[in-house]
């Protein structure tokens, strides 16, 4: 069940973009999609809501072939646009429209979406009128007002302030406690994190690295260590072959290439009387996973 | 097939909603009621204004008075007859007194008129029938010193009796020949005017990005047709409204004897009402679909022009082809041409068939030859469309377009 990617591939001119790649979504949840510019996330989900053909593989929902008759989506694109000359309300009618919405029920789930998303004063307005971000809120209503079963969102927080980001946050946590099937694509890493339970790294359309975020970070050692003291413990850490990389106010951050030296620096502290507010082994961020894997 | 009328609606509704709509709609009403009223407007004005005020001085007495005769003739001039000087003449121009005036004078047995006006404009050349009737006047009176009657006049003066007779009855029907001129270019022009904008409608989704959250919504098939199907209807409607309106004007402006003098109504039966329309209809099609092929493969809007030059081109070729071989001789070999050529059969065909040049046999070819070629084209759009509406980058080829067609085929 749910949404299932078997060894798809796609070129464009004789280049590889997308060189078989699999991944699949057996319960509701957000699933990353990571990479560089280019690395092949916007054509792997055209493909997957069959705006582009592959050239190879399978792609199901529910065991049946993706198309747009036998899936219920909802798109948020990366290339943002709306009709500027056109009212809000009068668009978002017609998308719902070509969505197998009646004009009833759209209207009354523009307005229920409206509120939520904090553009109830728009809807009567041109979209010319409209701030970017408010012009992306209408296109994530776009992506959901015909309440669909699999949601994909490609960058959905870029332009966005941080007011704005958190509004989305909410409206994707609210998507998978209602049982929706989400796709996400995004370059900030640490909203990844947030909200992704599995990822796949894409590299110039090669799957570098993907599975359940969590056992991916724990098969990572810690990397780092962030200790929080009330004087000055360079002479400290250097005595344990460390290296600081970053200390604002006795706060540090402390590269760890073995983490018996974060243990032995710890006793090192006690034992020169050291206060110590904090002191945390961390394992890499899914940024760091990330740079590791796709940088050159 | 309900995607496809939520198209058509929301093309419709846009097209309509729009400003230049709207004006352009309304000036071209007002031009067509403006042109059809014009010549009552004017006709109006000179009634308000009175006869021309014409003065003639004959300072040598080369009339010998036979001039007041004028006077009683039915010319559309306030005459006066008197002797006054070129000076005084002048005078009289410049106070506004009189408009115009003629001055004769004899030098050496030869009569000699001179015409004065303020100034050369259109309105002020010489009145040929106030000229006329001055040297029949003067004919008249030489004639007379000859010791000729006015009844010998009568019998030396030629009266011949003339008509015309035709051996052979006419073949075409040249009455509605103007109207169906005026018709066949409105229809000509609607069908240029309103193609351009499927392609302005399709670069405009393009270029502002909606079109990714479109084709995933609906088939680019659906999109291409719903918005040429959409365009098309508005392009109808409004072509109908010119040409209500032109009717209308016709009857209230317009002398019943000229228009029974220009159109044959019975020549207009509903069987060529909608032979006309299926041309309109066709010819619509095939230049839509073309402009919707050159939109989609525009990722700028300032590029739009050039990639619809070659469209254009046939459009244009189509046009001069079709109006322009039957505005000259439409039995000519080449204006029979044109009405089977699929690029220009919808410009002239129209206008054969209400000529009765065209027969049943050569309508049905004409009309299968276009449905031919709006069917390759429709299809070679779509496909064309679906490949290339979600490029981004720079202008796409039509070569590369077609061989990403083929690409997707394999």
């Amino acid at each position: 069940m749910g949404l299932k990617l078997e060894n798809v591939s796609k070129s464009f001119a004789g280049k590889k973009a997308v060189d078989n790649i699999s991944f699949s979504l057996e319960k509701p949840g957000v699933y990353g999609l990571l990479g560089t510019n280019g690395a092949g996330k916007t054509t792997t989900i055209r493909m997957l809501l069959g705006i582009l053909n592959k050239d190879s593989g399978k792609i199901t929902w529910n065991g049946k072939a993706v198309d747009r008759k036998n899936v219920n989506f909802g798109y948020l694109p990366e290339e943002r646009g709306v009709y500027q000359k056109t009212l809000i309300m009068d668009q978002l009618i017609y998308f719902a429209e070509l969505k197998g919405m009646n004009k009833k029920a759209a209207e009354k789930s523009i307005k229920e979406w409206a509120k939520k998303l904090k553009v109830e004063e728009y809807l009567n307005k041109t979209a010319e009128k409209l701030s970017k971000g408010n012009q992306q809120k209408i296109q994530l209503m776009t992506a959901l007002i015909h309440n669909p079963e699999l949601v994909v969102l490609d960058e959905p927080f870029s332009g966005l302030d941080p007011v704005n980001t958190d509004l989305v946050k909410n409206i994707i946590i609210e998507l998978v406690r209602d049982g929706k099937f989400v796709i996400m694509s995004a370059h900030q890493m640490a909203t990844i994190e947030e909200f992704c339970s599995d990822i796949l790294i894409l590299n110039k359309g090669i799957t570098v690295l993907q599975g359940n975020l969590k056992q991916i970070k724990d098969s990572y050692p810690a990397n780092r260590v962030k200790v929080d003291v009330n004087q000055n413990i360079d002479s400290f850490v250097k005595e344990c072959n460390l290296e600081i990389e970053n200390e604002v106010d006795n706060n540090y951050i402390i590269k760890l290439d073995d983490e018996n030296k974060a243990h032995d620096l710890l006793k090192m502290l006690v034992q020169n009387n050291v206060g110590v507010t904090r002191f945390e082994i961390m394992k890499p961020t899914l940024n760091d996973i990330f740079v590791e894997k796709v940088g050159e | 097939m309900k995607n496809l009328f939520t198209v058509m609606k929301f093309t419709m509704r846009e097209m309509v909603r729009k400003k230049s709509f709207i004006i352009s709609t309304i000036i071209i009403i007002a031009l067509i009621i403006g042109g059809f009223s014009l010549p009552k407007i004017l006709s109006a004005i000179n009634e308000e204004k009175g006869n021309k005020k014409i003065l003639i001085s004959d300072e040598s007495n080369v009339f010998e008075g036979t001039l007041e005769s004028l006077k009683t003739m039915d010319l559309p001039y306030d005459i006066t007859i008197n002797k006054t000087s070129y000076d005084d003449i002048k005078n009289k121009i410049e106070n506004k007194e009189i408009e115009t005036a003629f001055i004769i004078e004899k030098e050496n047995e030869q009569v000699k008129i001179k015409y004065v006006v303020e100034n050369i404009r259109w309105e002020n050349e010489v009145p040929q029938d106030l000229f006329g009737a001055m040297s029949s006047i003067y004919s008249n009176l030489q004639i007379s010193k000859l010791g000729i009657t006015p009844e010998q006049l009568q019998m030396i003066t030629p009266n011949f009796e003339t008509s015309v007779e035709q051996t052979q009855k006419d073949e075409v029907e040249f009455q509605n020949v103007f109207v169906m001129m005026a018709v066949s270019f409105s229809l000509s022009m609607a069908i240029i005017l309103f193609t351009v904008q499927v392609a302005q409608s399709i670069t405009t989704e393009k270029t502002s990005k909606i079109m990714e959250t479109l084709v995933t919504s609906t088939s680019p098939r659906t999109i291409v047709l719903g918005k040429t199907i959409g365009i098309g209807l508005i392009g109808l409607m409004q072509v109908i409204l010119f040409i209500t309106t032109a009717i209308i004007c016709a009857n209230v402006f317009l002398d019943s004897e000229l228009i029974n003098m220009l159109l044959n109504v019975s020549n207009i039966t509903p069987g060529f009402i909608i032979i006309t329309l299926v041309y309109f209809v066709l010819g619509y099609f095939a230049y839509a679909l073309l402009y919707a092929l050159t939109g989609s493969l525009v990722t700028k809007p300032e590029d739009i022009q050039s990639a619809n030059t070659p469209v254009s081109m046939i459009a244009m070729i189509g046009f001069y082809l079709g109006y322009f071989s039957i505005s000259i001789d439409p039995t000519s070999s080449v204006a029979a041409f044109a009405g089977m050529f699929p690029i220009s059969s919808a410009f002239c065909m129209p206008a054969r068939i209400m000529m009765g040049l065209a027969t049943p046999q050569d309508i049905a070819i004409s009309i299968v030859l276009l449905i031919v070629m709006v069917a390759i084209i429709a299809k070679i759009a779509i496909s064309v469309y679906s490949n290339a509406i979600l490029n981004y980058g720079s202008k796409m080829s039509l070569k590369d377009a077609l061989r990403l067609c083929k690409e997707k085929k394999k």
